[in-house]
């Protein structure tokens, strides 16, 4: 049947803005990916800001199925990996009278240093 | 332990626990046959009714008074579109396994097999009926897509969230229509008044009938069990009629059933029923509308099949 | 025959508003029966997008001082109209209301057509004299990236697919075409409007359109066409009974009260 491959199946993702990571849209059908591209940002992303789009053909993405989905699983064992592991450091820091180096005040450091 | 060396018994009782724990389903997860059917039933009724509602709705966009009133209504109707998209692809991923795709859902709706929603079969007869549509038929149509907004099929949740984000849109553009006409001038108001009268048994329709004892058939309660929905049809328009009588009441509509009132002692709206043969007909697409819309939409669709062809013969 | 405005800003803002308008309107008729789903809704969006342009110059319109926006859109009669031939050309056979017969070949060559022109004129009406008009040809530019992607991609893979998808698209080309001799047009304003520097001359916008237009024709193997001498002049009013018809439609609701508010 001729319409079987007009019907391609295409995943659309897109980024918000510049710096922002691709996210998961939608999918579509279109019979090749230049339709799928032009088709991809008023099908799904009519009312917010994009700055890139990509469209994936399905056949080309590599899922987990339900049983593969075990893999995600992990134990809640692993603060040595994360802030939450070291939260004793503020009050060793306050003994030298030092404060503590947290998220929020390392990333404060964005806006640059004294010039 | 493998998913195919479980016997389909215990496949079952796996799944319905999945179900009972608030578990979602994804596409390639094993389901039960009726699970997976009464989704294909559901959502690709629900897609295709999009597709067919924009039909009415589209009737009045070059008519539309204003730019501003032509293009809110195109966005809209567009929208629409665009939500039979989203389902149908839904939809499409479920009878993937069957060797089916969107031709064949096209194929079911022109042969009768496919249904759309019996809203859909009125006739729109003026622009009150177009700003009365925005406002109540997709106002009821809210009510339903909220209902579902966690359902266990996480595609279908996904798309809803999506759908229901426009909905809101679609509310206020009816409500804005409805409003401009009934504070305006005498006859404006006669046109949102005739459209309501007109409109109002397939409003009460828009919901289904209370149990299958009324026409025979109804889904809900499969759809229940698995978690798809929360509340039966009559208890969605119940909840319709609490948010909307106020509001319609409250600008100087009147809604054409006397005996319309709310029983403070079973706290539920008694209304007088439709009538329900008129349903049955929808149901059969002997519907005001239904032969035209369908033939509307097969010409369509028959006359761009060339377009399909060419594109899909380019790939090989 | 239609009468000419003294100020050639508002004869060139009535022919771009025209223009938009009235291909804005065959698109939202296209709305819910394009040969995809997906893209219909892609369609609509160009479609809202160009009726929000011919919003803009209807406003410019509006703030010379030559009546509301909407009853410009609306209530002109055919013969104050100054649209091209092209735009006003129902999109098929049959009658909207009941199951018309929409081409999507001509829908196709007729916008690729149509979108292409209408880059060339904004491209020159961003160093217009007139400053709002050039101020408006900025912001429109912006949206026509997408306008005229989408409809190459369409126009090319269309003539390059199937013979039968190629000799619908070559007739409806030639249909596109026998209708394009007033697309550049200024009509009877032409020397006041390119004298006050509003924008290129039709010669000189011709030639660059058929600059443009080359590498795509090349690729789906057509000689660029060229544009005959107009029939019927669009610029000056002189219109087919399609026009009035489509006139009388988009205006049903809104002439049956012109002081209410919708
Ligand atoms: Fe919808
Ligand atoms: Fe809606």
């Amino acid at each position: 049947m001729g319409n079987e491959s007009f019907y391609q199946e295409f995943e659309v993702f897109s980024r918000r803005t510049k710096t922002s990571p691709f996210q998961h849209q939608f999918s579509l059908l279109a019979p090749n990916e230049d339709i799928a591209i032009v088709m991809a940002q008023e099908n799904f992303m009519r009312r917010e800001p994009v700055a890139d789009i990509w469209v994936v053909k399905r056949d080309n993405i590599r899922g987990l199925n339900q049983e593969e989905r075990q893999m995600v699983e992990r134990l809640d064992n692993k603060d040595y990996r994360l802030t939450k592991g070291y939260g004793y450091l503020r009050k060793k820091w306050r003994q030298y009278e030092q404060g503590m180096f947290d998220e929020k005040e390392i990333l404060s450091w964005a806006g640059g240093q004294k010039k | 332990m493998t998913a195919d060396v479980l016997l389909e018994k215990d496949l079952q009782a796996q799944f319905e626990e999945r179900i009972a724990r608030g578990d979602k389903i994804e596409a390639d997860d094993w389901m039960p046959e009726e699970y997976r059917l009464a989704l294909i039933k559901l959502i690709s009724m629900h897609g295709i009714s999009e597709i067919m509602g924009a039909l009415p709705e589209k009737e009045w966009v070059p008519k539309a008074p204003t730019l501003y009133r032509k293009l809110g209504i195109m966005a809209k109707v567009q929208d629409e579109m665009g939500h039979g998209q989203l389902l149908l692809r839904v939809a499409e991923d479920l009878i993937k396994p069957l060797g089916k795709n969107r031709e064949d859902l096209m194929q079911d709706l022109f042969a009768g097999r496919l249904k759309f929603h019996n809203v859909f079969h009125m006739a729109t007869k003026s622009w009150g009926d177009a700003g009365l549509i925005g406002w109540l038929v997709d106002g009821a149509a809210i009510i339903t897509q909220t209902n579902m907004l966690n359902a266990s099929y996480a595609p279908y949740a996904r798309a809803l969230q999506r759908i229901c984000a426009e909905e809101v849109f679609h509310a206020q553009h009816g409500e804005a229509i409805i409003l401009a006409l009934a504070e305006g001038t005498p006859e404006q108001k006669e046109m949102v008044q005739d459209a309501l009268n007109r409109w109002w048994e397939a409003l009460l329709f828009f919901f289904g009938p209370p149990s299958s004892d009324t026409t025979g058939s109804t889904k809900q309660d499969i759809t229940i069990k698995y978690k798809i929905r929360i509340n039966t049809n009559e208890e969605l328009r119940q909840g319709f009629l609490s948010k909307y009588v106020p509001r319609i009441k409250s600008i100087g509509l009147t809604i054409p059933d006397p005996t319309l009132r709310f029983d403070e002692e079973t706290e539920k709206w008694i209304y007088q029923q439709p009538n329900w043969e008129n349903f049955k007909k929808i149901q059969r697409n002997e519907g005001p509308k239904s032969q035209e819309r369908l033939k509307l939409r097969r010409t369509s669709y028959d006359d761009n099949a060339w377009v399909r062809e060419a594109l899909s013969a380019r790939i090989g | 025959m239609t009468q000419k405005y003294e100020n050639p800003v508002v004869e060139l803002l009535f022919q771009l508003a025209d223009d938009d308008y009235l291909f804005s309107y065959r698109g939202s008729e296209w709305l819910g029966l394009a040969p995809h789903i997906e893209e219909d809704v892609a369609f609509s969006s160009i479609t809202q997008d160009t009726m929000g342009h011919a919003t803009v110059y209807y406003r410019l319109l509006e703030g010379l001082g030559l009546g509301v926006a909407d009853t410009l859109a609306h209530m002109r009669p055919a013969t104050e109209r100054k649209n091209s031939i092209l735009v006003e050309r129902p999109n098929g056979e049959g009658v909207y209301m009941e199951t018309p017969r929409y081409d999507w070949a001509y829908a196709v060559a007729r916008s690729y057509i149509y979108t292409t022109a209408k880059k060339i004129k904004i491209d020159s009406l961003k160093s217009s004299s007139d400053q709002s008009l050039a101020e408006a040809a900025v912001k429109i530019s912006m949206e026509l990236y997408y306008h005229l992607l989408h409809w190459k991609t369409w126009f090319v893979q269309l003539f390059n697919s199937t013979e039968d998808a190629r000799n619908r698209m070559t007739k409806a080309l030639e249909k596109v075409i026998a209708d394009c001799g007033d697309l550049f047009s200024y009509g009877d304003a032409a020397t006041e409007i390119t004298n006050a520097s509003l924008i290129e001359s039709e010669q000189v916008l011709l030639n660059r359109w058929t600059e443009y237009v080359k590498p795509v024709f090349e690729t789906i193997k057509v000689a660029v066409p060229t544009f005959g001498k107009p029939e019927r002049n669009g610029r000056n009013g002189e219109h087919t009974k399609e026009l009035q018809d489509a006139i009388n439609t988009m205006s049903e609701v809104y002439r049956t009260d012109l002081t209410a508010a919708w």
